[in-house]
Formats: C-alpha cells, structure tokens, sequence
C-alpha cells in the first residue's frame, strides 16, 4: 500500500518529533501510573508555577540566560580576533591544534583536572567560575569556527584596502565586518548553545551551587520528580528549537563552514 | 600600535583560555598520579600507572567507549549515507527539512531523559508492548536500559548524530558537485550501484572524515548519556575517571587522574591524526 520510502521518511519525521511530544506530555502531568499509556492528571499547573515568585525552575532559566548570553558574546568576539591572528600565522596548524585541544576534551574530565584552580582562587562554586570554566570550551570552539571565514581572498580585498589608502580600522569597518556579520552570528547562536546545553563543567566547577537548567533536569531525575524534569527539559530545547525554526539556513552555512575547514 | 595591542590581547586570550587551562590542568593530574603532589604525596612512585595497565576494569572502560562509539557511528554514518543518498530533496524542501533539525536542538542530558522514558522497564515501548499483550508484566519487558551492551546509549547517540550526517552529506553532496560526477561515471558506462559506491560513498567519507572522527571523540568521552543510559560495570571512560576522582575513597584519586591523563593522550593522538589530513581555509 505504501511505498518504502514513504514508510522511511514518516518514520524519521516522527522519531524527531516523538521525543517533544512525550517531554511536553509528561511536563503537564502529575502521575503516570504503569501500564497507563497517558498520565493520569494533565493540567497546565507545572507551567504555571513558573510564573510564582522565585520558583527554582524560573530561577535556573534566568541564571542559564545570563551565562549562556555572556559566554556567547565574549566568545565570539574573543574568537574573532584571535582567529585572525592564527589564520594568518606561519605556524596557524599548530597554533589551531592548540585551541582544539580544550574544545575535543570530555568537559567533564577537564573539569575535574581544573577544580583544584578553581578552589584555590575561590571561584568553584560561583558563577564566575562556571562562566569562566565554559569559556574553556566555548572560545576555542570560537576560533575554530571562524578559521574558515579568514581566507586568501578576505586577506586580498584587507591588503587592496591598504593599497588605496584606507588603514586596517576603514578595512575592518567596510570590507571585514559587513562579510562576517552572518558568521558572528551564526558563532553566537552556536557558543550560545555551548554554553546553554552544558553540564560537565557546570556541575563540577559549580559545586551544584549554581544551578542551571542541565544541572536542575539532574536534580529532578535524582528525586525521581520526572514531570518538573521533563518541565526543564521543554525549557532547555525551546530555544535552540526556535532558533533552528526561525532560520534554518543558518546551520546549513554552519555545517558547510564545518565541512569548508 | 592598535594592531599590535590586538594581537597581544589575542595571545593573551588563546593563552589563558586554551593553552593554561590545558598545561596546569593535566600538569597537576600528571603530578598527583606519580604521586608528587595531593593530600596522599608519597614521593614519586609508579605505582598508579602500573595498576591501571593491569587493571582489567580500566582498560576494558577504555575498550567498550571505543566500541559503543564506532557502533555508534557506525549506525548513524551508513543511515545517515543510505538516506541522504536515496532521498536528498525530501531534507531539502517540505515538512521534514524542518523536522530533521528537532534533534540537534537537544542536549546530550534531555536526549539520556527521554530515552531512559521511552526504553526503560516502566517507559513508554513497554508500555506498548503490554498494551499489544506481548508483555504481561513489567518484569518481561527486557533491560534496554543500563545494560551491559549499551543499546540505550547507542540509540541515544544515533537520535544525534543521525540528523547532524544526513544534513552534512546532503550539504556535501550539493557542494562538492557530486550529481555531475555520477553524471559523468553514468556516461562513462557505470552502472548506479557502481557510481555510488566507487564515486558517491567514498567521496562523501573522505570530506566527512574530520567530522567522523571529531564525532568518535565526543561519544568516546561523553558523560551525561552514559551516567543515566549506562551501567558501572561496564562503564565509559568519563563516568569511570569522575567517580575515581568524586567518590569519598581517597586512594582511588591518583588512578582516576591517572585515567583522565591517558583519555587525554589517546585524544591528543586522535586531533594530531586529524589535523595532518586537514587543510585551512587560507592554505586552498
């Protein structure tokens, strides 16, 4: 009756959605007794808990917000600049193996090679400790990224700049800055992500005094409270879902970029 | 005098944020696990590497990372090819090019969520399976998760690495120009079996070899699928090293940097492997 190409791709547009349907289904339960297919109790009661005053759920999301936000702007900036300078490097291969080193490792496993630091200059356990630990991986995961946007023809149109009397800062305002602008953005999204989507680090260096949103989908698994788990995780994957949604054309670019290095 | 205030603020940054984390990090590792260093230093001693190479548990940590992300890959890479290969226009227009971007947007802890809802004793397929009366209880439903063979933790992997090589080979596949090369071996006398696995599939390995092997680093050193989807026995690298290195019994905090050091150097070896084959933007 159906052909089996139809039967493969209805079958890999549900696997993809199947996984939010079951998180949302659960974030508004109370109780899913065994063998009940469906929960026993579906209001929208755990949603609208996040709206009363300190609620911890609320709190991780706004504390996840300003460190993914900070860590994607530095990040990226940093990034950019530092890229430049190892494109252009005679010994860029070397120099590239060195920003790949931190970003390849197991956080987790960095993480505890680091916490000794971090304990020494008191910041385990706070948010500028974490801040600065995800920046560990997130600025080399920058200078990577942007490796590929620095090229011969980028150096050619900087070098042509010079040539008719403008200087590096003109050169940067009129050429460099208006052809990275999708790149700087793309990079923000993605050190964004990093940052938003990381545990690792976060729960070593944090102490599990900062508390983000990864952190607090742990806790709750730990207290077996699954539905204000599967409540964070519908918080964690709406942003990079509506992200993903609103421009998809920029992770095609990205996936380029990563195949163009 | 800007230019070079820049560049020394870049030094800077690749200094603090790569180079120092990574040489003190792994120095101290290095120091505790001969035991130079830490609350236990007993003056240097051997002791600690030498146990770890005749420490089975270790070695086959070490052996099952390696397999649960090559079967992994394995899975992910040859659908993902089969897909890409037989489909490409359904992910590039229409309802599932959207969709097939749902799973990146997931994090290694709410995939390992789901999939422990989804395949354990009291998850949704058992639940299924007892509604299609092929289980009675919930005892009969089979161990998917925390088992021995990680099926759990390889499926979770595949549900994201799979989307992310279907979109890669189809990005590939339209740059890399390969519709004229089967063009062209079609002409030629090639039958479609042949163009695609002489021209298509080899093609598609070679570009995507750096992102093959970047994708074995991360499964080989992943934390959050295995903590939750995996067993202790046996278990993948990172959980093993943390909970040497976490736990309350001191003894076992030398051998657990001992593990983070040797995870380090296999990784070191693999990035050294991929950067040889790897051209920069700048060099083509």
């Amino acid at each position: 009756m159906f052909k089996p190409g139809y039967i493969v791709k209805v079958g890999i547009g549900i696997a993809c959605i199947i996984p939010i349907l079951l998180l949302f289904m659960l974030s508004l339960s109370k109780n899913w007794v065994y063998p009940n297919f469906f929960p026993g109790q579906v209001s929208w009661q755990n949603w609208k808990e996040l709206f009363t005053p300190g609620n911890s759920i609320t709190l991780s999301l706004l504390t996840s917000l300003s460190i993914a936000l900070f860590v994607a702007i530095f990040s990226t900036v940093g990034g950019f600049v530092t890229s430049q300078l190892i494109a252009y490097h005679a010994y860029r291969k070397k120099l590239l193996f060195l920003a790949y080193l931190p970003f390849v490792l197991s956080p987790v496993i960095l993480a505890v090679c680091l916490k000794f630091y971090f304990i020494k200059m008191n910041l385990a356990g706070t948010t500028i400790g974490v801040i600065l630990a995800q920046l560990i991986i997130a600025f080399p995961y920058s200078i990577i990224f942007f490796i590929g946007f620095w090229n011969q023809q980028i150096k050619q149109f900087q070098a042509m700049v010079n040539t008719l009397g403008g200087n590096n800062l003109y050169a940067f305002k009129k050429i460099i800055f208006p052809l990275s602008k999708p790149f700087l953005l793309v990079c923000f999204f993605q050190s964004f992500l990093i940052s938003w989507f990381e545990y690792g680090l976060t729960s070593v260096i944090g102490y599990g005094k900062v508390q983000t949103l990864t952190i607090k989908v742990y806790q709750f698994l730990v207290e077996a409270n699954i539905f204000y788990a599967a409540l964070s995780c519908c918080i964690l994957i709406l942003p990079p879902v509506l992200l993903l949604w609103m421009n998809k054309k920029f992770i095609f670019r990205e996936v380029s970029d990563r195949v163009a290095d | 005098m800007q230019v070079r205030a820049i560049n020394i603020a870049a030094y800077l940054l690749l200094f603090v944020f790569a180079v120092l984390p990574l040489a003190a990090g792994f120095g101290y590792a290095f120091m505790y696990s001969i035991g130079l260093t830490g609350a236990l230093q007993t003056g240097l001693t051997f002791e600690h590497w030498q146990k770890l190479f005749t420490d089975d548990h270790v070695l086959g940590s070490f052996g099952y990372s390696a397999m649960i992300a090559l079967f992994s890959l394995l899975l992910s890479v040859s659908a993902a090819l089969f897909v890409s290969l037989k489909y490409p226009r359904s992910f590039s227009k229409g309802l599932l090019s959207y969709l097939i971007y749902l799973p990146l947007a997931f994090p290694a802890m709410v995939a390992a969520f789901f999939f422990f809802q989804f395949m354990s004793k009291a998850g949704i397929l058992s639940r299924i399976f007892y509604r299609l009366h092929i289980t009675s209880a919930i005892e009969q439903f089979p161990d998917l998760v925390n088992d021995k063979y990680g099926i759990a933790m390889i499926v979770t992997h595949f549900f994201l690495s799979f989307p992310f090589f279907i979109l890669l080979f189809i990005n590939l596949y339209k740059t890399e120009r390969i519709k004229e090369y089967i063009l062209l071996a079609e002409s030629l006398g090639a039958s479609k079996v042949q163009s695609a696995f002489k021209i298509v599939v080899p093609m598609l390995l070679q570009k995507s070899l750096h992102n093959i092997i970047l994708y074995f680093i991360f499964i080989f050193g992943a934390y959050e699928i295995p903590v939750l989807l995996g067993r202790s026995n046996p278990e993948m690298v990172s959980v093993l090293a943390v909970r040497k290195l976490q736990r309350f019994n001191l003894l076992d905090i030398p051998q657990g940097y001992a593990i983070a050091i040797l995870y380090s150097v296999f990784v070191f070896a693999l990035i050294l492997i991929m950067m040889r084959k790897r051209k920069l933007a700048y060099d083509v």
